[in-house]
């Protein structure tokens, strides 16, 4: 009872949250609708028991993603932006290929539809760790060359004068 | 709370993202859109991983992997679209056409 209350929970504020970033029109609000979009994702993450992800997805996009796209909005917004249609013209168009993937997506999922979870959850953030140093060893070291990748890119398109 | 709960879940919210990334007009708004898209696809990793193979952690660690990859997708984005604004002075995507011919 309670996991359905919390799942049905979790899920309102991040389906609303959704919407609200794709629908409304001042992008500050929209980015503020992310954060809490992807904090109801972390708390269905905590609702299937993956606590390591629920840390990480609070960390990293709720306390970083999401407060950097904030300030790169407030770095580039106008006032007129307010007043400008924030939607192309091309609604029916998405609409249709979004109903044809979920058409796809329902037909995929329909295969899983009735598993039901065997075992209660249990810690796994050591269970993480071993595999990360373990199995996962050389994609561990990858992800850290495309950080650092990432972090030098960064630096040289915000750079002042590019010659 | 079965497994079909999340799979509908995480297609309603990469549908959203999918919406919104075809309609909207401004970059970081598109860019907001495919961060949804993410998320809905680490939903079904950690589903897939509690409801099908509970006693392995396969499906979270594939999960932080995509985290980090799309942390660093949006630091490059958006440091792209910070250059592309000193340059062109506009956020809307059809005021992009440097590269049409």
């Amino acid at each position: 009872m309670i996991e359905a209350i919390a799942f049905y929970g979790m899920a309102a504020v991040a389906l609303t949250g959704a919407v609200l970033v794709v629908s409304l029109r001042n992008t500050v609000h929209s980015a503020l609708a992310l954060g809490l979009s992807l904090s109801g994702v972390a708390g269905l993450f905590a609702c299937l028991g993956a606590d390591f992800l629920f840390a990480g997805q609070l960390l990293i996009y709720v306390g970083g993603i999401a407060i950097l796209i904030v300030f790169v909005v407030m770095l580039l917004g106008r006032t007129s932006d307010l007043h400008l249609r924030q939607v192309n013209q091309q609604w029916a168009a998405a609409l249709l290929v979004c109903a044809i993937t979920g058409a796809g997506l329902w037909r995929l999922g329909g295969l899983y539809r009735h598993a039901s979870a065997l075992v209660p959850a249990a810690a796994t953030t050591r269970a993480i760790g071993l595999l990360m140093l373990g199995d996962y060893a050389v994609p561990f070291e990858v992800i850290s060359l495309v950080l650092l990748a990432a972090l030098l890119g960064a630096v040289f398109f915000s750079r002042k004068d590019i010659s | 709370m079965s497994l079909g709960h999340y799979l509908v879940l995480g297609a309603a919210l990469f549908l959203i993202g999918l919406f919104g990334a075809l309609t909207r007009r401004n970059v970081i708004g598109i860019l907001m859109s495919i961060e949804l898209m993410f998320n809905a696809a680490n939903i079904n990793l950690a589903a897939f991983n509690h409801y099908l193979h509970p006693a392995g952690v396969g499906g979270m660690t594939v999960a932080l992997f995509i985290i980090t990859v799309a942390a660093a997708e949006v630091v490059v984005g958006l440091a792209l679209v910070l250059a592309i604004y000193r340059n062109s002075a506009t956020a809307y995507v059809e005021d992009f056409h440097l590269l049409k011919g």
